[in-house]
């Protein structure tokens, strides 16, 4: 327990003295859900966890979607908590929800 | 498998699932801008919410695009929809009538390839039911593929109705789940329609085999060359159908006379797998890098919606040739295990059970043998038994009305002195005619089988019939508790012999548990028995000869079986880990040093205890009628005792080797700041704690082994050398050597030389390790040096 209270601490310390400009907008995007193509055609959608330097980004949450021959896509087959390595990433699409939101509050 | 009514029609028909709950997303491309963003963070770091998510949830993550992980990246080329039996049949894919031989010997191959992954542990929802033949059997025209798709349901209810019996396989081995699939009487899928006309029962789907067959083989008569052969290739297959069901039917349903029946019918099985074999080219084949095992009749997605979400996508299906071969092994291994209806004694059996499990047979035939021992099968007769036993104290177990027919088929076949035909125990001769050889010993029976194996064994006088014992109610009492008592744990040692030999180990120490209760109660029938001696003796002047064994022999008789049993466990437990490469290297010693100081050297003595106990017992009983006959039988101790004998030789030999490896530096041992040898020793030897003889601790290794420390390794290896020297010469006394002994030779004769060549000096400097190569035998190594 101790150990993570320090982790904890360190990690909002070092967000008070110095985030850098993508760290800000990388944490943005958590618990955003993400839409990710995969090399070999899938795509995978989940909730944005965590990346590193490499891209390797974890999903929570996550559906698997093939595209068959005619480009319709199937049922989704549910992973769960899902690794996508960085370098089969092909493309990321974030989901954003702003705008209906703002029109919720201004009505 | 009322819940998988909402998930799959009656009909058949897939549609998608109406899609309750839209959700529309506002895709925003955001691939450049992170890339760019993920380049502030260092080397090493994460970019997570904290509180939420850390590294410890990131390690349970699937990796995508790992093959080992990922179950649908195999298999993801953009397939169309699945069609269901209407469907293909309405789009001209799927014939039903005017089908060719061979595209009918391709349908029906490529269905045992389906059956035969299933029985490697694959779903029937992937294997088996991708044949859409199997949806709608009676929608069949073709009257072959029709009897043929009936019969395969039949066939598969009977294969897991054997399976689940006998209650020997884990998750691995076999998956039981049907999927809505009704097995069995009505072979119609889905739940709604099923139709009482089309209830096809044991005899009719014979019968309408039967029928096939004649008209294949009309057919193949009249027809001209080059067909012929088609013709024969599917009688034979629709034949083996047949047989193979009957057979499996009389195996786990067990009709008592039907035992010369089950062997002609493998026999017939053996027959026409050769017949199938030949014939396989000549069917359609699956084209290649497909997933469907026959290009017509099959859709490896059409149940994907009634597996679990996370299932693999695809099931790969055992390529055909081998999955005929398979059957064809299943078929020799089915043979085998009927053998096992012929074993005269419980230690017989048990001696067939653990060979039979060392060749790693599959699922099927080991739950035929357990089937076929015992009857309904040991895993029922163990639960059973442990009912019984928790009855409330005074109510009466039920009389077992078997015991006399079993009694009396055991005199049959052993005839021990103990037995003889003036016991005072009810016999009843016309009864054991009922019980001809080959019949599975109903369950009730357990306990004469047990009785028969301690008296074949030490012959104690409280089982014998001429001794004053067993006329004492409360000791005859006595001895049917504590045999009751064996039932259980007993009937669980042959269920364990039939799990596959992975799981074997973990239920070998729980057994061991389950024994040292039973030694307890033991101990108290010993000393029950030994005050009744004490009684008698008193009460009677009896013959001296008879009281002096009376008096002495209870406590060690019964003792002396059980410890017997108790220290083959023990064995098999310590082994199983060598087989299964659980123990490193540097482990070795204490392995070996266990089995050859104490486990083996307790067995032979056991063994010998044995051998005269019952020696005593023939004299006991045949003495009194003068001596006038001793037809015991030559006894099949001996040769287990010289089993033990070489394999005590030979841990002997290994322990030196590695002693004098270790001195001379070329075992590789843990840092030993990470090591701690005395917890090693200790959970490496834990379940044998709780028993009698008890374990030999860690400081008692220590104290035992020190003088090792100081030997010349020289010394060590000549002692090595002459421990392998004695364990060839022995296996070189046994007139009909086996592959066991053969191997074991092999074994000895290798290490011999290697252990030969270290005590001259071979390689002294070297601190290569040497290798242990198990290749030859599983236990038993040959040691290499590089």
């Amino acid at each position: 327990m101790s150990n993570t209270a320090v982790l904890d601490t360190t990690s909002d310390s070092t967000k008070d003295i110095d985030v850098t400009d993508g760290k800000a907008k990388l944490m943005k995007w958590l618990n955003m859900n993400f839409r990710v193509e995969i090399t070999d055609g899938r795509v995978l959608i989940g909730v944005f966890l965590c990346t590193d330097r490499d891209a390797n980004v974890i999903l929570g949450a996550c559906s698997e979607y093939l595209k068959n021959s005619d480009g319709e896509t199937e049922e989704p087959r549910v992973l769960g908590l899902v690794m996508v390595p960085g370098r089969h990433i092909v493309s990321i699409q974030i989901d954003d929800t702003t705008p209906p939101q703002k029109y919720f509050y201004d009505e | 498998m009322s819940d998988n009514a909402d998930l799959y029609d009656g009909d058949g028909i897939m549609d998608s699932l109406p899609i309750s709950s839209e959700v529309t997303y506002n895709w925003v491309d955001i691939t450049g801008d992170f890339f760019k963003h993920i380049q502030d963070l260092q080397l090493g770091e994460l970019l997570h919410d904290g509180h939420l998510f850390g590294l410890f949830e990131a390690m349970s993550a699937i990796e995508m695009m790992d093959p080992k992980m990922d179950a649908g990246m195999l298999c993801n080329r953009g397939n169309s929809k699945p069609l269901n039996f209407q469907q293909a049949v309405k789009a001209g894919t799927l014939k039903i009538d005017n089908i060719e031989p061979n595209e009918l010997i391709g349908i029906i191959d490529a269905t045992t390839a389906c059956i035969v992954s299933w029985l490697e542990g694959h779903s029937l929802a992937q294997t088996v039911f991708t044949n859409l033949y199997l949806h709608q059997p009676h929608s069949i025209v073709n009257r072959t593929l029709k009897a043929y798709c009936i019969a395969v349901y039949k066939l598969l209810d009977c294969i897991r109705d054997c399976i689940n019996k006998a209650q020997v396989f884990e998750e691995e081995d076999f998956q039981p789940m049907g999927y809505g699939y009704r097995l069995g009487s009505n072979p119609q899928m889905g739940v709604t329609n099923c139709d009482p006309s089309q209830e096809v029962n044991e005899q009719k789907c014979i019968a309408m085999l039967r029928e096939q067959e004649e008209e294949l083989n009309k057919k193949a008569r009249s027809a001209g060359d080059e067909s012929t052969d088609c013709w024969t290739g599917l009688a034979a297959r629709i034949r083996l159908t047949r047989m193979l069901y009957q057979a499996l039917l009389l195996i786990t349903r067990r009709d008592s006379q039907a035992g010369a029946d089950c062997v002609a019918l493998l026999n017939g099985c053996s027959e026409m797998m050769k017949v199938v074999l030949k014939t396989a080219p000549l069917g359609t084949q699956p084209h290649e890098n497909s997933d469907t095992p026959n290009p017509m009749g099959f859709e490896p997605q059409i149940n994907q919606r009634l597996l679990p979400p996370t299932f693999p996508r695809y099931t790969k299906i055992k390529p055909r040739t081998e999955a005929l071969q398979y059957v064809d092994e299943l078929v020799a291994r089915l043979r085998h295990a009927w053998k096992i209806t012929s074993a005269p004694n419980f230690h017989t059996a048990l001696d067939f059970f653990m060979d039979f499990s060392r060749q790693r047979a599959c699922i099927l035939s080991r739950s035929a043998l357990q089937l076929l021992y015992l009857s309904p099968s040991p895993a029922t007769t163990a639960s059973m038994a442990q009912s019984a036993m928790n009855c409330p104290v005074g109510t009466p177990r039920p009389h077992h009305v078997f015991v006399e027919i079993l009694r009396e088929s055991v005199r049959d076949f052993v005839n021990p002195p103990a037995l003889s035909a003036k016991s005072p125990m009810p016999t009843t001769p016309q009864s054991a005619m009922n019980c001809p050889v080959g019949t599975p010993r109903p369950h009730h029976v357990f306990v004469e089988i047990l009785r028969e194996s301690v008296r074949d064994f030490v012959n104690p006088p409280a089982l014998s019939a001429k001794s004053p014992m067993p006329t004492t109610p409360q000791a005859r009492e006595f001895v049917e508790n504590f045999l009751a008592r064996c039932v259980r744990p007993f009937a669980v040692l042959l269920q364990v012999c039939g799990h596959n030999r992975a799981r074997q180990r973990d239920k070998l120490a729980l057994l061991l548990d389950e024994f040292a209760a039973l030694q307890e109660e033991r101990d108290k029938l010993a000393l029950l028995l030994d005050e009744f001696a004490a009684l008698q003796e008193e009460a009677e002047s009896v013959d001296a000869v008879v009281s002096g064994a009376a008096g002495t022999a209870p406590r060690a008789c019964f003792g002396t079986w059980l410890l017997y049993h108790v220290l083959r466990i023990m064995v098999a437990y310590l082994l199983s880990g060598l087989e299964l490469e659980l123990y490193s290297v540097h482990e070795y010693h204490y392995i070996y040093w266990y089995l050859y100081e104490f486990l083996f050297g307790w067995l032979v003595s056991a063994l010998g205890r044995a051998t005269s106990l019952a020696a005593e017992g023939a004299s006991r009983t045949d003495g009194k009628k003068g001596g006038c006959r001793k037809k015991r039988r030559g006894r099949p101790g001996a040769r287990e005792l010289l089993m033990c004998q070489i394999m005590q030789n030979m841990c002997g030999g290994y322990y030196k080797a590695l002693v004098a490896f270790k001195l001379q530096g070329k075992i590789k041992t843990p840092l030993s700041q990470f090591d701690n040898e005395a917890v090693r020793y200790k959970h490496r030897f834990s379940p044998l704690a709780v028993l009698t003889p008890p374990q030999v601790h860690y400081h008692e290794y220590c104290e035992m082994t020190q003088p090792m420390q100081y030997e010349n390794p020289v010394i060590l290896y000549m002692g090595g050398c002459k421990h392998f020297l004695q364990a060839r010469s022995l296996l070189e006394t046994i007139t009909v050597p086996d592959q066991e002994v053969q191997d074991l030779l092999k074994v000895c004769k290798t290490n011999f030389v290697v252990l030969k060549l270290l005590a001259g000096g071979h390689k002294r400097e070297s601190t290569t390790p040497p290798e242990f190569d198990f290749s030859v035998h599983r236990h038993f190594p040959i040691i290499k040096l590089v």
